[in-house]
């Protein structure tokens, strides 16, 4: 057996793969066939290499590993708060009861729905942003710097920036859609408009970064071929979809991607400004689950959750690189 | 008016189209302005309003720059130096932790093949598909067995888990691009790996190492999640926990309220904003390729 497998499944995460680069060999030249040692003998040639990884390896196999290992054995039982050593197997129980349950689901739908248009919104505005502040004008550095300062801002200021915007009686935004004579709802009281609300506020924190990565990519977008089709006719509309676009999809596809994963998990802007309110309105799974274990104390129902939230991160991930991998190979045959 | 955008190859009648297309794009480059710039001009705007303007006759839509000398009684008012003292020594340890054990193990991973690098890499990534809301209840369970609630160092301990992959990332992406032949001439004088990697890449990836350490940085100082579940001691509260704290049941005057905001967020977008490139570059080239 030789590293040949292990390194594939490295290519796999790092979506333009440097597996078969010359940087990344090191050992022997890629291509070149291993010579035949003994499995023993390259453990020991490699004993110096795990020593450089073990400080990181073993920190995350208490923090995350142990701790995820503990999660899971949590939502098997029935744990409560107040003692979080002491408590009863009850094996699937937790999950039967979350199956069984409406606010289970509508916190499902919610994270999707909060998801769904936040990816959305944040990799189609960072695109057009990005775009347009890709060609120059008179004080570009000026707006791409009030652009980039949403990222910037630390989520707990923008969660109170928002909240005072979104406020019922002194909110700016409340007074300027009544002064329009278009009304005024409760953007954050109302269960209609929260998730709405909340949205607008992740997507103003998030697309700044978005708009920051395409604009790197968009340099990559070599500059001749653009030219030559401005030369063939092409509008610019066209120029974009046929030039630019596919130079960018590889770089939008790792963008929604991370983007997904972020806010099925994103917590602290949603939390802050409404706890999952108002009347679950914005509840997603990773607020649900916070909510559950310490306002209703139920560790191992909290636990169970947090399972199945990452059950569906996990999907996320496992489509997209299984799409990824497919669409390597058509490439390359 | 004719326009300034590269027009020579355009067809006759394509004035016309170009200067409705400059406007469009002035259109649209002004609403990002005004959708990126507002809240924040309303932070400050807040902050500089008097407590009879926002509770009574109305926030003014304009600056009024002589309400400054409210700030500092506004200040002394609320314990945020000491919460941003609290923050600024949980950023700090988190960083420091995050890249002594990030330096050696990007190293290893952009450099060396190795049994098991396919699991070592799933490992730092699937940390970014963890919700912390899971993690936050072992670690609970945990933290209170050891007495590391109320206390600043668990909280790093926390914090070093989901930041110091992102540190990996970044680090792996400069060491990539350092060429192999300078450590040759080092391997073949008999330098152990560890030397090369302290005395000839780490000179070499410096301007990755600055932009991590601002990453990682902020991201202690930004962290609320582990800290609001954690630290119950008020006196020990970063500045997240302490702004939150300003929504919850006791009633603080807002234009307090966004001046601290604001003063918790200068540092950040000081430094993001000055580091913006580095950081940028640092982040596509580990886990974004573009």
């Amino acid at each position: 057996m030789t590293a040949e497998p292990a390194s594939r499944t490295t290519s796999r995460f790092r979506p333009t793969g440097s597996t078969g680069a010359p940087h990344s060999g090191g050992r022997r030249p890629p291509g070149a066939s291993p010579r035949p040692r003994s499995f023993l003998r390259r453990l020991r040639d490699q004993f110096g290499i795990y020593l450089f990884l073990l400080p990181a390896v073993a920190y995350l196999c208490v923090f995350t590993v142990y701790a995820l290992i503990r999660g899971v054995m949590l939502s098997v039982t029935a744990t409560r708060l107040v003692n979080p050593d002491g408590g009863r197997y009850v094996g699937a129980e937790n999950f039967q009861y979350l199956i069984a349950s409406d606010p289970f689901w509508h916190s499902v739908v919610t994270t999707l729905l909060y998801t769904g248009f936040t990816v959305i919104a944040v990799v189609l505005l960072g695109t057009a942003a990005a775009v347009a502040l890709d060609a120059r004008f008179f004080g570009r550095s000026v707006v791409r710097a009030i652009a980039t300062i949403p990222w910037a801002i630390p989520t707990i200021a923008a969660s109170l920036i928002f909240a005072w915007i979104y406020n019922d009686q002194q909110g700016i935004l409340g007074q300027g859609t009544r002064a329009l004579g278009l009304g005024q709802p409760g953007w954050l009281t109302d269960p209609d408009w929260g998730l709405f609300s909340v949205t607008v506020a992740t997507v103003w924190k998030a697309f700044p970064l978005a708009m920051l990565v395409m604009l790197a990519a968009l340099q990559s977008v070599p500059h001749e071929l653009k030219e030559a089709a401005w030369i063939d006719g092409a509008t610019r509309w066209q120029t974009f979809r046929a030039v630019t676009l596919p130079h960018l999809a590889p770089t939008i596809r790792v963008l929604t991607l991370l983007m997904t994963i972020w806010s099925i998990r994103r917590f602290e802007i949603i939390y802050v400004m409404t706890g999952g309110g108002p009347i679950d309105a914005t509840n997603t799974l990773v607020v649900s689950i916070y909510n559950t274990a310490f306002a209703d104390q139920h560790l191992g129902r909290a636990a169970a959750i947090g399972v199945l939230a990452l059950g569906l991160s996990l999907t996320v991930t496992m489509i997209y690189f299984v799409v990824e991998r497919r669409r390597e190979r058509k490439g390359e045959s | 008016m004719t326009a300034t955008t590269p027009t020579r190859m355009r067809p006759t009648g394509a004035h016309a189209i170009s200067a409705g297309r400059t406007l469009g794009r002035i259109l649209a480059i002004g609403l990002l302005v005004v959708f990126a710039g507002f809240p924040v001009y309303w932070m400050i705007n807040t902050s500089l309003s008097t407590n009879a303007d926002l509770y009574g006759t109305g926030q003014t839509f304009l600056l009024d720059l002589t309400n400054v000398t409210g700030w500092w009684p506004m200040i002394e008012g609320v314990p945020l130096l000491l919460w941003l003292r609290n923050s600024a020594v949980i950023a700090s340890g988190t960083a420091l932790l995050s890249l002594f054990l990030a330096l050696s193990a990007a190293y290893a991973l952009s450099r060396f093949r190795f049994y098991g690098r396919g699991i070592v890499g799933f490992l730092f990534f699937s940390t970014q598909m963890l919700p912390e809301a899971l993690i936050i209840v072992p670690l609970y369970a945990l933290f209170a067995g050891y007495g590391l609630l109320n206390n600043h160092g668990g909280l790093i301990l926390a914090n070093v888990a989901f930041v110091m992959p992102v540190a990996v990332f970044i680090l792996k992406g400069a060491i990539d691009k350092v060429p192999h032949e300078i450590e040759e001439a080092a391997r073949i004088d008999g330098c152990s790996r560890g030397r090369i990697l302290l005395s000839i890449v780490l000179p070499l990836v410096l301007p990755s190492i600055a932009a991590a350490a601002i990453i990682v940085f902020f991201d202690g100082w930004n962290e609320f999640l582990f800290a609001n579940t954690f630290i119950s001691n008020a006196d020990l509260w970063p500045a997240t926990v302490g702004l939150s704290s300003f929504l919850g049941e006791f009633f603080t005057p807002m234009n307090q309220v966004m001046l601290c905001a604001m003063l918790f967020a200068l540092p950040a977008i000081a430094f993001f904003l000055w580091a913006q490139r580095g950081i940028v570059a640092g982040l596509t080239s580990g886990s974004v390729k573009g």
